[in-house]
């Protein structure tokens, strides 16, 4: 019990300080919530924003366009950003949003959308 | 002749204590008479009015039928809302927590005196997180200007009047008017301390993103919007 103790007040101050959503989504509820809205439910870069947007979002189910990308580059734009990645600025940023173990699982729910 | 200086100067404060009494009485039971509206007409049922805010998840959020109101004023201006609850014309492009379906537009309507008496009440409900007087409205701010347009992009999800038109994406409400609306302070906090009063939106958190002098030039900039 006193070993215990300690540890459950490391995880809490863990859990109050470190960034990311408060609670734990799946990559697939997390996409239809956030990413839907420029990229489409499907993944298509249909969703309901993307006629008004300057740069079309990308089609994440055209295998040909996604293999261009590294899974360290479609880190790095889910975490920073199109404005810290030389792409569109209407890609917001999600490092702040949903953690590091959250983009890791949405880069391989992206190359389930492919097939790539 | 200083007694009587002393004379008319009491009576003056005297006076000006005692139309401070009544103004604020009026007020106060212009709440209260709200506050009863608003039980009335069951707003309730659809706006959270006691804080602090209570969704945890995706779906604690979709449970939700309107916007929360618990922070009500310290987040809209007062003129703004005393006449849009006469003529609630949607804020939101989309049904609130669709990012399919087009809001339908039918939100009730008060008449004058209970959208006045509400007012008064919802203008009572302040959040701590949100500090006044932060923000100089209305006037231009090129960082903010930079990073709304260029650095987040904020019209990705938002209208804003860019050459006297709104453009911009439908999932988050329009900013078009946002000047006559929103009061700066609360946006400055809002995307300062996103977490503590709306936990859960699909809008990015910017914290470690944006920095503190962009977030205040954002909130600045949005204040320029007629």
């Amino acid at each position: 019990m006193k070993r215990i103790f300690p540890f459950f007040i490391a995880v809490s101050i863990v859990m109050t300080f470190s960034g990311g959503s408060a609670f734990a989504a799946s990559a697939d509820e997390n996409y239809k919530w956030y990413c839907a809205q420029c990229h489409g439910s499907g993944g298509k870069g249909d969703g309901i924003n993307s006629k008004d947007l300057p740069v079309t979002p990308r089609n994440h189910t055209n295998p040909a366009d996604m293999k261009k990308l590294t899974d360290g580059d479609i880190e790095n734009v889910i975490k920073q950003g199109g404005a810290a990645t030389s792409k569109s600025t209407t890609m917001p940023p999600f490092g702040s949003t949903i953690t590091g173990d959250e983009i890791k699982e949405m880069v391989k729910y992206l190359h389930k959308l492919c097939n790539c | 002749m200083r007694a009587s200086k002393f004379l008319k100067a009491a009576g003056v404060m005297f006076f000006l204590a005692v139309f401070a009494c009544i103004y604020a009485g009026q007020a106060n039971a212009g709440a209260e008479d709200g506050k009863k509206v608003f039980a009335g007409k069951k707003c309730g049922d659809c706006h959270q009015t006691e804080g602090t805010a209570t969704e945890k998840t995706f779906a604690d959020k979709l449970k939700k039928k309107g916007p929360d109101l618990w922070f009500a004023g310290s987040k809209f201006k007062k003129e703004w809302l005393a006449e849009w609850m006469q003529n609630p014309n949607p804020i939101r492009p989309l049904e609130y927590n669709s990012i399919e379906k087009t809001n339908p537009g039918n939100h009730p309507k008060l008449a004058k005196k209970e959208s006045e008496d509400a007012t008064e009440y919802l203008m009572t409900l302040k959040s701590k997180d949100v500090q006044e007087g932060v923000i100089q409205e209305g006037a231009s701010n090129i960082q903010g200007k930079l990073a709304f347009e260029k650095k987040v992009s904020c019209f990705a999800c938002h209208k804003y009047p860019k050459l006297g038109k709104p453009i911009g994406g439908l999932t988050g409400p329009s900013l078009a008017d946002a000047s006559k609306r929103l009061k700066g302070d609360w946006v400055y906090a809002y995307l300062k301390n996103p977490k503590v009063l709306i936990p859960v939106k699909r809008m990015p958190v910017y914290e470690g993103i944006l920095n503190d002098g962009e977030m205040k030039g954002i909130a600045q900039y949005i204040s320029t919007f007629k």
